[in-house]
């Protein structure tokens, strides 16, 4: 018997069973429990929190509708506005994130490109003359920006001769999953300058810009390797039928990834719906997220537990739904039969 | 219609693959690119394609320099070898893609679906996914792909190599008797030489990305041009024999066998094919052997025997029966002698 071989958990000896079970019940508790919690928590009297720990409605305390009516009625709109904050910025930041990011993708999957190091370099340099010249001098940003383009234009076509190294398409891959490898903190004040200067503070634009922004790595670095693993046969074949790259892309590549994009625009979606430092520094009022309403509820009269329990429950309700919507799509399988046999 | 190949190479990076291929593919003609792996003949259908970029020479199609022209604006069809069925559309929607995307209307799309589809016997299936049919059925989907469009050419890249060996047989007739009636220029990559031969109207053996020959398949097989193809071509390959050539006569070890050849080369090859050598008595023929080994093959028994260093097989008929390590004499027919010398050239 092999460590590396699976079995069946009927065919196991009855110790071994035992073992696993425990473990599996041990585990499924430590995941459940804190869910649990929270769900009776919502139901609690801040007097049964204090007096806690209180764990079996009816028989440790009587359940109250005291927290849901706080957060529904009294609070109303100003838990409805951040829901549906929340609701807007995630959708359409992932929407956009999926339709970038997969094509993205798909051309690094499929094309070649070359780029001249040279080229990076000028265009590193004309970025960082144009933000010195705006922070040090003081010249008006958009013209900086404008000429620190011209200045790199000028450049690249001056030194098109000039020998250089050329990066391929795995520098470029690399290049984009380490935007991810910065942490956000790093990001944020930058970025909440930057909005500043464009007065688009607290505005579901702005947030919606920052999460499609920070999101993009990670749906090109997953949808990569899923279009990547499509056969190129399939692709080729369309091309000889008449068919042009994009539409290859949308009726051969994306359908074919399918099980991808669905793991990934989940992923994505909840990384959006549960971002909080980013929100925190790009929103104050208008368009505050739900994250936000949540950390809230630790305020001056320290944290306010039910409330909290409230706003998390109908929180993560919508999340699973979604996944055990999506559930059925993320099956392989798909490509079966498209190739040999 | 015509495809010519004019003096194309390609490198992948700095290997080559292709040397100056020169073909010229004739109307309705039934051509096959036939080598080995690595011989360049898939590079060379998918150059035909507009797959793979040239890396020098240039690609006509009707007349038409097509070298720089997109895969998809040179009316070429292509059967790949893994078929390359759409796994998320049905077998309708995979024979009328190449129609929808030039926008036919549906009624059409679908009437002539149906035309292909029955003349490959997909009738039944048009409403089943790739992933439900057997091999031989998804070959005949890739097939029916293929005509729906009645292409200027059809380009197959080792389209039966996946089936087996039974359904392989049927489909090469199938094919054949296919493409005779629809009249279609087709190119066909194979490395089996029965494919080959039964199928093509002319072929062209490759190796090292170069043309060793080009020739109709009876050409090739009676008359290869060098040492390659005479290897290559025939079931079981040529006996060789390295000696030397004296005007009208070749030696090697204590072997002399008059050949039709005034010339003298030190270095030479003599080649004669199995069936061409018959066993007889020790001393009967023109050289003495030891049996090595017989096999009996059905039709026929294969006989091999060792003369000197070399080995020699014959086909004998089929109830030839002798104990191993018996002498034998072996019968050449003079007519049937290939000579080539040191470089693989035939001596003519």
């Amino acid at each position: 018997m092999s460590w590396f071989e699976s079995q069946k958990l009927g065919e196991m000896a009855p110790g071994t069973k035992v073992i696993i079970y425990s473990l599996l019940w041990f585990w499924a508790f430590v995941v459940v429990f804190p869910l649990y919690w929270v769900v009776i928590t919502s139901f609690k009297l801040p007097v049964h929190v204090s007096d806690g720990p209180d764990f079996l409605p009816f028989i440790d305390y009587q359940p109250s509708l005291h927290a849901w009516k706080y957060i529904f009625i009294d609070l109303g709109s100003d838990t409805f506005r951040p829901y549906l904050n929340s609701v807007i910025i995630a959708s359409i930041s992932t929407v956009f994130a999926m339709i970038f990011g997969s094509m993205a993708a798909y051309a690094l999957a499929r094309l070649h490109f070359q780029p001249r190091l040279i080229s990076i370099v000028l265009f590193l340099i004309a970025l960082g003359l144009a933000a010195y010249a705006a922070i040090s001098f003081g010249v008006d940003w958009r013209l900086a920006l404008a000429l620190g383009i011209a200045v790199f234009f000028f450049l690249v076509r001056a030194l098109q001769r000039v020998p250089s190294p050329r990066l391929g398409n795995g520098d470029i891959l690399f290049w984009v999953i380490s935007q991810r490898i910065l942490p956000p903190i790093v990001a944020a004040l930058p970025i909440y300058i930057m909005f500043q200067q464009l007065h688009i503070l607290d505005t579901h634009f702005a947030i919606i810009l920052t999460y499609i922004t920070v999101n993009l790595p990670i749906v090109v670095w997953l949808m990569y390797d899923f279009f990547v693993s499509i056969p190129r046969d399939i692709e080729e074949s369309a091309g000889l039928d008449g068919a042009s790259k994009i539409r290859i892309f949308f009726e051969m590549a994306l359908p074919l990834a399918k099980p991808g994009l669905a793991a990934t625009s989940l992923l994505v979606l909840i990384l959006s719906w549960n971002e909080y430092l980013l929100a925190l520094f790009l929103s104050t009022a208008k368009a505050q997220t739900i994250p936000l309403l949540v950390a809230a509820q630790n305020a001056t009269r320290g944290p306010q537990w039910w409330y909290m329990s409230v706003l998390i429950i109908i929180m993560i309700v919508p999340v699973v739904l979604l996944t055990i919507l999506l559930q059925r799509l993320i099956s392989k399988g798909l490509l079966l039969g498209a190739v040999k046999g | 219609m015509t495809v010519v190949l004019d003096g194309i190479s390609k490198s992948f990076g700095n290997t080559p693959v292709l040397h100056g291929l020169d073909i010229n593919v004739e109307e309705g003609e039934f051509m096959v690119l036939l080598g080995a792996s690595g011989s360049g003949k898939s590079t060379a259908l998918r150059m035909i394609a507009g797959l793979e970029s040239t890396t020098a020479g240039k690609v006509f199609i009707d007349g038409r320099d097509v070298t720089e022209v997109l895969p998809k604006n040179r009316n070429v069809a292509m059967v790949f070898q893994s078929y390359a069925l759409y796994p998320h559309k049905t077998v309708a929607e995979n024979i009328g893609y190449p129609l929808k995307v030039r926008k036919l209307p549906k009624a059409d799309i679908e009437e002539q679906v149906r035309d292909v589809a029955g003349q490959v016997q997909l009738l039944e299936l048009l409403e089943r996914y790739p992933r439900q049919l057997s091999g031989g059925q998804r070959q005949r989907v890739a097939l029916a792909r293929a005509m729906v469009r009645r292409p200027a050419v059809f380009l197959m890249d080792e389209p039966l190599s996946n089936l087996d060996a039974k359904l392989r047989g049927h489909m090469r007739t199938e094919l054949k008797r296919m493409q005779h009636n629809l009249g279609i220029t087709t190119i066909y990559v194979t490395h089996d030489q029965v494919e080959a031969m039964t199928l093509a109207d002319r072929v062209a053996i490759l190796e090292g990305g170069k043309l060793m020959q080009l020739a109709p398949p009876k050409d090739i097989y009676n008359d290869p041009a060098n040492l390659f193809v005479a290897q290559f071509i025939g079931s079981p390959p040529m006996n060789l024999l390295e000696g030397s050539l004296a005007p009208g006569l070749f030696t090697c070890s204590d072997v002399a066998i008059p050949v039709n050849n005034s010339a003298r080369v030190a270095q030479a090859t003599l080649g004669v094919r199995p069936e061409d050598c018959s066993v007889v008595a020790p001393d009967a023929g023109q050289m003495n052997a030891t049996i090595y080994a017989t096999e009996l093959l059905g039709d026929h028994t294969l006989v091999t025997a060792t003369v000197g260093d070399s080995i020699v097989t014959v086909k004998a008929a089929k109830d030839y029966e002798a104990a191993l390590d018996t002498p034998i004499g072996i019968a050449i027919e003079s007519a049937a002698l290939y000579l080539f010398d040191r470089t693989g050239e035939r001596l003519r």
